[in-house]
């Protein structure tokens, strides 16, 4: 009868093996596996991201002269107003240094700009990530804030050889110091619930009890530079909600993120540019 | 060996197939997992190590990707895996109908395994459990649903690899 129940009872021990020679394998061992593995996904994310470009490609090549001629002029208007935006940072860029060595402020951390193509995107309740078709290649480095369009999509978590990783601010675990445009005054954000069928949303804490926000009045948060991974005022959401916290010396409450965000096939990388001598 | 890596194969192929469902579906909010289906073919129709090998080694692909620690998905599946190892003969396991409803409650279990450990240190006043369940609905249906293309697709690579299962399966 003890054999036959030993027998029944070997594939548990086999998994109990497993489970003991998994938690003492070596960390380096492990971590060699992980990059293998992200390594051999990477060029299947990096094809599969082509091809849609190419079937993109081949979708806009069926457009009529007319759409094409209605697109240039649209683009045109577009560079034109860019181009006085340009000059009008580079007077305000120039304005800023004077005024940094007039008053020996220190220099806010300079970035590199690296635009890349979304290569996949991972969004379901546990983790909202982004797969990017630039890596360690193009001199991506871990922590690195990552922008599009509508304001702050993430930051960079992991770096591979071709790809990078992107934790994205609608993902649970992300936090980042923000203030509300117009008020010098930190708070907290960090992601929050992502419904189905629904845009994510964030959440902002330690707001002061004199801001004021709902659904017909919200109020816009911006970076706040804080910590000095992310350059200040870019956009992160609206802040829709607030109510008292259960301290009652602050505020919490709902931020509303860009729609864009569920749909992003591109994004900026900025990769911070260390100053020379560093 | 063969076996295995045959069998890796489609299961690195219906990764590759479900990040781009995804992908599509990220834009309605709504994901699939399809872990479950990982865990069905190599415990109902391998042998007891190449079959854990093959799965666990699939669990380590899903891990290279995601935040959590580096194994979580791997042992999850493993004791999936054995889990329907141990209880497998007293399953059909030529049928269709039988290894479908395996691989729905193997990825029912893998599931909230994953999402016990993605959510533990979750901020308050976030609900995730709305959005996972109606995940995990998708992915049931698209498991019923895709099931039995996939285990007869797993089956046929084994043929043409000149694989015998019979072999594994005595009795059989």
């Amino acid at each position: 009868m003890l054999p036959h129940r030993i027998f029944q009872r070997r594939p548990f021990l086999t998994l109990a093996v497993v489970f003991a020679v998994w938690l003492m394998l070596p960390l380096f061992v492990k971590r060699a596996m992980r990059i293998s593995f992200f390594e051999m996904q990477a060029p299947v994310d990096l094809t599969a991201s082509y091809v849609r470009d190419l079937q993109d490609y081949w979708a806009l090549r069926t457009r009529s002269t007319n759409d094409l001629i209605a697109a240039g002029r649209d683009l045109a208007r577009l560079n034109a107003s860019y181009e006085m935006t340009l000059q009008q940072n580079a007077t305000l860029h120039r304005e800023v240094e004077r005024l940094e060595s007039v008053l020996k402020l220190p220099a806010f951390p300079e970035h590199r700009s690296e635009v890349a193509r979304v290569a996949r995107r991972d969004f379901n309740g546990w983790w909202q990530r982004l797969t990017l078709r630039k890596g360690r290649n193009f001199g991506i480095t871990e922590g690195s804030p990552v922008i599009f369009t509508g304001g702050v999509v993430g930051r960079v978590s992991k770096v591979g050889l071709y790809t990078c990783e992107v934790e994205m601010i609608s993902s649970p675990g992300f936090r980042l110091a923000a203030t509300i445009e117009g008020d010098s005054r930190p708070i907290s954000y960090q992601g929050g619930e992502n419904p189905t069928l629904g845009p994510a949303k964030g959440i902002a804490e330690y707001v002061p009890l004199d801001i004021l926000a709902s659904l017909t009045a919200p109020k816009r948060i911006v970076t706040s530079g804080l910590g000095g991974v992310f350059p200040p005022g870019l956009a992160i959401g609206s802040l829709v909600r607030l109510e008292g916290s259960g301290d009652g010396l602050f505020k919490t409450g709902d931020v509303r993120l860009d729609s864009r965000l569920s749909e992003i096939s591109e994004a900026t990388i900025l990769v911070p540019v260390k100053p020379a001598g560093y | 060996m063969r076996r295995s890596l045959t069998l890796f194969a489609t299961l690195f192929l219906l990764w590759v197939t479900s990040a781009q469902i995804n992908h599509y579906l990220s834009s309605l909010h709504a994901s699939l997992f399809l872990g479950g289906l990982c865990v069905v073919f190599s415990a109902l129709r391998l042998n007891r190590n190449e079959g854990l090998l093959t799965t666990f080694a699939t669990g380590l692909l899903y891990d290279a990707t995601s935040p959590l620690w580096f194994g979580c998905h791997a042992l999850l599946f493993a004791t999936a895996h054995m889990i329907v190892f141990r209880f497998r003969s007293r399953v059909p396991r030529d049928e269709t109908l039988f290894p479908i409803v395996i691989g729905l409650l193997a990825n029912l279990g893998i599931f909230f395994g994953v999402s016990f450990v993605a959510i533990h240190d979750l901020p308050t006043g976030v609900n995730p459990w709305p959005r996972l369940l109606a995940d995990l609905l998708f992915s049931q249906v698209a498991l019923v649903l895709a099931g039995p293309w996939f285990l007869r697709l797993q089956e046929r690579c084994m043929e043409i690899a000149g694989v015998d299962l019979h072999l594994d399966q005595p009795g059989m």
